[in-house]
């Protein structure tokens, strides 16, 4: 599966609508096996970016490479896509539509009827297998959706923004399942807007604005280079006077009980810690934070415009 | 093939099983028999009972003659100029029922006694009589002048004289009764007058390659519903592609089907899967019909009532398949790239209408092709695939035209589903994804250039 070392390689990719660049000179790598957080705001050329990838639209300009092979309709069927426009034939019962989506993937009969019942199961949804779609509601009609991406056992999962739409106890068990095909050693595509999701699940990221890519690399690599002086900390008692001190902290933020301190260039986190016992100050929490991927993407963005 | 297959068997499925499917195929040959009789009756029903006619006689002879004459509806010659009058009738709907309508339309009278002039000015007759006419105790009533028999001019004063099968009735009749006056005053005998006046009895016989057969004016009311069927039907079936293509844009489920099949069998899975419904629905009325023509026609008769259907050829029911599949997909594939490009079915009915307009013009020209089916308009209409579905199976029920013409006309036609197909899978895929708004036709003109 890992021919030459990606799943999914895209090159140098353009696509333009008239006189709108949807996606711009874009190149990324997808790595077998893990979660790729394909992120940006609406509008940013996430959803153009994929249907290409899926080939329901071909690049105008650039490449891309699927399995090491170029793309052709055969490997359509390793591809399970969650479109993020999402629906159902309203009138034909649950069971009915995964029989005919497995079958537009090449899967049928008993191998098919297997998967859906396993599926239905594992999403809670048997017992609505012989109803129509109209009958559910919003959200189990994803998770419907959600198997007929995913019964045909494919080896690269799309998912456009799988979570919208969903209550917090069943964006926990997609979480919880998308991590489980990333056990069986799936790559997993995952675009969404929600920055704190992404940050959740994704092992490498790649940033979008306005057509263009903004930043990619490993989760955890972006936020190393990203590393910021900033402080969380609660105090009680006398210690304003030394958050003042603009030696130590250039911007204070304050939440509901604790406070955001941004140190300032070359002070250091441990010469707070001694100036707020010093001064009397009791402190209950004191956590150095890394910075959330929806600063670095709001920092990003900025430099950018 | 397995994903082609998948779209047919889907929407054949989907369609078959839905209780519509079966309303209309119960229901269907159903609303064909009251299309084509409930005019007829309608204009047959006569409420109210007999005309109650009063007669004003100045010449003091005739009334007796008018007053037998217009009892008795017994009269030769009286069928052949009522029918002349109702084949002229300008009901193009409902071609049948002028055939029938003579029969049914027999009106009946009340005729009163002799109006007493009895010195009375005819203006104060009038009166009188047109009073009794408003107060509803009369329906009408004739005024015979003197000098009738040179003049041939008799009035008639009635409530509602836009009846005008009554009306000409009672003219056929009076003018009976005045022409048998004439012969009485010439000495010539009735009966043997009658004898001259005999009329010729027609049959009528369609001449055929298999030989002459009797044609007992079932043929016509036959020609009527084979092209009102294939009409409707390509309407239905086509507005049955219209939604399903609009749903799956609707719904998004287009991008899901993208992303595992091509657009063009997509498409051609869509509607062929579709013209199967189509084709079940014509299977199982034409085993109906098939029944019906071994042992119902034969019951029937049994029971008194005798019921002529017109000899079907077999390859009449090839030729229906072949034109009415010809019309389906032309006009479905219309109806497909239309849903493409609209973002609700209301939408597309809207932006469907000048074709389907196109349909309605193939259908009322199929009536100008039963009057003259060998014109040179007759054969242009059939070649022209937009209306020859219709327009070649009417002069192929009415006057069989050669082969030649036939299979030219399928060329052509199937030649123009072809190209639309084309034309139709590369608008629709781009027209499939695009949400939000209508597509506009330098759009779709783009499209096609691009994809």
């Amino acid at each position: 599966m890992s021919e030459n070392g990606s799943t999914l390689k895209v090159s140098n990719v353009t696509k333009r609508f008239d006189e709108f660049t949807a996606v711009n000179n874009l190149s990324l790598k997808v790595r077998p096996g893990r979660i790729f957080g394909l992120i940006g705001p609406n509008g940013a050329g996430k959803t153009t970016t994929i249907r290409m990838i899926v080939n329901i639209t071909a690049p105008d300009e650039g490449t891309i490479e699927l399995f090491g092979q170029q793309i052709t309709p055969e490997l359509q069927d390793r591809i399970g896509y969650l479109p993020e426009e999402r629906g159902l034939y309203k009138k034909m019962k649950v069971i009915d539509q995964l029989r005919f989506f497995g079958e537009l993937k090449n899967v049928k009969g008993k191998k098919a009827d297997e998967a859906i019942d396993r599926w239905l199961a594992r999403v809670k949804l048997s017992e609505w297998k012989n109803k129509k779609a109209m009958e559910l509601s919003k959200g189990m009609q994803q998770k419907v959706q959600f198997i007929a991406a995913v019964m045909h056992d494919p080896d690269l999962m799309i998912l456009d923004e799988p979570s919208s739409g969903l209550d917090p106890v069943n964006q926990e068990l997609l979480k919880e399942i998308v991590l489980e095909l990333k056990a069986e050693g799936k790559t997993i595509i995952f675009s969404t807007h929600q920055m704190e999701l992404a940050e959740r699940i994704c092992d490498d990221i790649c940033m979008i604005n306005r057509s263009n890519k903004v930043l990619d690399g490993t989760l955890r690599e972006i936020k190393r280079s990203f590393g910021r002086n900033a402080v969380a900390l609660r105090i009680e008692g006398d210690g304003e006077r030394v958050l003042s001190d603009p030696t130590l902290v250039t911007k204070i933020e304050r939440r509901s009980d604790e406070v955001e301190a941004l140190l300032s260039e070359g002070a250091d986190a441990q010469e707070l810690l001694r100036r707020l016992v010093a001064a009397g100050a009791r402190v209950t929490k004191f956590e150095l934070v890394e910075p959330s991927l929806s600063d670095i993407f709001i920092e990003k963005v900025g430099e950018t415009e | 093939m397995t994903k082609f297959l998948a779209i047919v068997k889907r929407e054949y499925l989907t369609r078959v099983r839905t209780k519509m499917f079966i309303v209309v195929t119960v229901l269907g040959p159903v609303m064909i028999l009251v299309f084509t009789i409930v005019p007829t009756l309608m204009l047959s029903i006569k409420t109210g009972g007999a005309t109650r006619l009063a007669i004003v006689d100045e010449s003091g002879r005739l009334y007796q003659r008018v007053h037998d004459s217009l009892l008795n509806d017994r009269d030769e010659d009286e069928d052949i100029v009522a029918s002349d009058k109702a084949t002229d009738a300008p009901n193009a709907n409902a071609p049948d029922q002028t055939r029938r309508a003579p029969a049914a339309m027999k009106a009946t009278f009340d005729v009163k006694p002799e109006v007493q002039i009895a010195g009375r000015s005819l203006v104060a007759v009038r009166s009188d009589l047109d009073a009794q006419v408003l107060k509803g105790q009369l329906d009408g009533y004739l005024i015979i002048p003197k000098n009738v028999l040179e003049s041939s001019e008799v009035e008639y004063r009635g409530r509602n004289t836009g009846d005008v099968i009554t009306s000409s009735q009672i003219g056929n009749r009076v003018n009976r009764a005045i022409r048998d006056q004439r012969m009485a005053e010439n000495k010539i005998d009735p009966a043997l007058m009658s004898k001259i006046n005999q009329p010729v009895k027609m049959t009528t016989n369609k001449v055929t390659e298999t030989g002459g057969e009797k044609d007992t004016g079932g043929g016509f009311a036959f020609v009527f519903i084979v092209g009102f069927m294939i009409y409707i039907t390509i309407i239905m079936y086509g507005q049955v592609v219209l939604a399903a293509v609009v749903e799956e844009k609707e719904t998004r489920i287009a991008e899901m089907l993208f992303s595992s099949v091509r657009s063009f069998p997509l498409m051609i899975g869509k509607l062929i899967g579709v013209s199967l419904v189509a084709v079940t629905q014509f299977a199982i009325w034409g085993l109906v019909f098939a029944a019906f023509m071994l042992w119902g026609v034969d019951a029937l008769s049994a029971s008194g009532m005798s019921i002529s259907l017109p000899h079907i050829s077999a390859s009449f029911f090839i030729y229906f398949l072949l034109f009415f599949l010809l019309g389906y997909f032309i006009y479905a594939t219309i109806y497909a790239l239309v849903g493409s490009m609209v973002t609700t079915t209301q939408e597309g009915g809207q932006v469907a209408m000048p074709i389907l307009l196109l349909l309605i013009m193939g259908f009322y020209l199929g009536f100008t092709v039963i009057r003259s089916p060998g014109s040179p308009l007759a054969f242009w209409v059939s070649m022209i695939p937009f209306f020859s579905p219709i327009t070649m199976i009417v002069r192929i029920v009415t006057q069989t035209p050669p082969l030649w013409q036939i299979a030219l006309s399928l060329a052509i036609g199937y030649a123009t589903v072809v190209l639309l197909i084309w034309l139709a899978a590369r608008i629709y895929r781009i027209g499939m994804l695009m949400y939000g708004k209508r597509a506009t036709i330098p759009e779709v003109l783009r499209w096609i250039r691009q994809a």
